[in-house]
């Protein structure tokens, strides 16, 4: 569903990523992870078109999207939902202004289509009630929870989430992370940006770690653990010792 | 040489950016019309580059006309030549300080504004939301700007014009004694359609250069916030600082050419 082939990036003279594969299938939920700066969020605006690469090929659904111009790619794009790391919320709208504002501009609905749609999103992130408040009148995890909802109203077949339990309370992590087991169920591919390992492991099917601008290890925990990368152990030391024994136990 | 090297730098980036808003302005030049599509945030943007800075302009243009007779005024009186105050101020209004006042407030209220707000968002990746989602920054968030800007500044620039040569005048009859109904009659008598034209058709341009260059600057910010002032204020200088020249040279065209 989704390819990365090779790719390479250098901005202002420093390497960011340096020859990333990956690969993400349809239905599933992706985790990357990886230190602070290791290049996780260059990856998903490289996916969304935002950052060209300077080498290698970002195929969605069979095309390759590096060498279209933004329009062209505009069908593709729009079937992916981005919820960003400071959630990029729009701070002039209120609350269903931004829930609503990709659907208008995708002008396929009728107003009040768009309503329901709006409704239908915000009380799925559990905001029903505030419509009317702007965004620097809510709370982290509310926030959080809005950009969500902006990404989830225009339907996306694949939705991006980039450090969405990062600087939340337990309890709002553990919403936001049922809301992304949930959208699983609804067919939707996720991948998700973390450094937060629980979470990681709590929703990932496939985990790539990537430190360095680089691919270090790709596959499910069981793959991951079995890596000898010293990196991977220091990462993975909260819970390698705990895993480890895990892992061999299931062995035995 | 590291000196050398530094300064070869320098100029390339600005080369750079030469070319990035050069860009831009082809952009919005090619999508100008596109205002119609988001009418809502354009009447937003004419209000509050309009009517919220009519109390600056009137007191602006007030002051330029007031300081203009007073100074004018005296020497004028030295060379026995007082009579011609009404038509002192009002071409001086007219033809230059109104569009430079105008031009110059207008380039620090409207330049400040455009850069914080599009740096802004620029800075908290409101504007890569929009990208991702295939949407032009430039359709949605310049043209809007550029348009409002187009349509407000002439009419601000008019009212400064009028503020001024109501406090010439009032300046010229009550610290020169001319007569009211005389320099009343002399500035309605004074006034060539060459004298509107070339006060008019300077604001059109000031506006133009004002809010492409406020823009581009917002949308160049990257970094942090010391990063958004420091935009802030390369865009109100450079905004400022291209009034000027434009006015230089369309004063300077205009007397050669008309
Ligand atoms: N516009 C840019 N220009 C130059 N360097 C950049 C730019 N954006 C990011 N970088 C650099 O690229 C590297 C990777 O950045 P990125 O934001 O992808 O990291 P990250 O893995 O998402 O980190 P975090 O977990 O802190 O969000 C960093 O070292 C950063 O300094
Ligand atoms: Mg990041």
């Amino acid at each position: 569903m989704i390819e990365l082939e090779n790719i390479s990036l250098a901005l202002t003279g420093r390497t960011i990523l340096d020859d990333v594969s990956l690969f993400i299938e349809k239905g599933t939920t992706s985790v990357i992870l990886g230190p602070s700066g290791a290049g996780k969020s260059t990856i998903l605006k490289v996916i969304l078109g935002l950052l060209k690469p300077d080498k290698g090929s970002v195929i969605i659904e069979g095309r390759n999207i590096v060498d279209e111009n933004g329009n062209d790619a505009l069908d593709v794009r729009r079937k992916i939902g981005m919820v960003f790391q400071a959630n990029a919320l729009f701070d002039s709208l209120t609350v269903e202004q931004n829930a609503a504002y990709f659907l208008k501009e995708s002008r396929n609905k009728t107003p009040r289509e768009i309503n329901t749609i709006v409704e239908e999103v915000l009380s799925f992130v559990n905001l029903s009630g505030t419509n009317k408040l702007y965004p620097d009148q809510l709370s982290g995890g509310m926030k959080k929870r809005l950009a969500i909802a902006r990404a989830l109203a225009v339907d996306p077949k694949i939705i991006l989430f980039d450090e969405p339990t990062t600087g939340l309370d337990p309890i709002n992590t553990k919403a936001v992370l049922n809301l992304i087991k949930s959208l699983k169920s609804r067919g939707t591919t996720s991948v998700i940006v973390t450094h937060i390992l629980n979470d990681a492991i709590a929703i990932g099917d496939v985990l790539t770690v990537i430190n360095d601008g680089k691919v270090t290890a790709s596959g499910n925990l069981k793959d991951i653990l079995n890596t000898k990368d010293q990196f991977i152990k220091d990462f993975f030391y909260e819970v390698f010792e705990d895993a480890s024994f895990f892992v061999n136990n299931k062995k035995e | 040489m590291i000196k050398n090297n530094s300064i070869v730098s320098s100029f390339k980036k600005r080369l750079a950016s030469l070319e990035d808003y050069t860009l831009l302005v082809v952009d919005i030049l090619k999508n100008i019309t596109s205002y119609k599509t988001s009418w809502s945030n354009t009447i937003q943007e004419m209000y509050s580059v309009g009517p919220q800075a009519l109390l600056l302009i009137i007191i602006g243009g007030l002051f330029a006309g007031v300081i203009l007779a007073t100074e004018g005024g005296h020497n004028l009186v030295t060379f026995g030549a007082i009579t011609v105050i009404g038509r002192t101020v009002t071409l001086g209004m007219i033809r230059e300080l109104g569009p430079i006042i105008a031009g110059l407030l207008l380039a620090s209220r409207t330049g400040a504004k455009n850069t914080s707000e599009i740096g802004a968002m620029q800075l908290s990746e409101q504007i890569d939301a929009l990208r991702a989602f295939g949407l032009s920054p430039t359709k949605k968030l310049v043209i809007p700007r550029v348009v409002s800007a187009l349509v407000m500044f002439l009419p601000l620039t008019l009212i400064a014009d009028i503020s001024g040569i109501i406090g010439g005048v009032f300046i010229s009859h009550l610290t020169f004694h001319v007569d009211l109904a005389y320099l009343i009659n002399s500035v309605m008598q004074c006034i060539k359609l060459k004298d509107l034209f070339v006060g008019c058709i300077k604001p059109v341009f000031f506006s133009f250069f004002i809010s492409s260059i406020s823009c581009y600057y917002g949308l160049s910010t990257s970094g942090g916030t010391t990063e958004l002032g420091k935009k802030a204020i390369n865009s109100v200088v450079m905004s400022s600082a291209v009034v000027l020249g434009l006015d230089v040279i369309f004063t300077k065209v205009i007397w050669e050419v008309l």
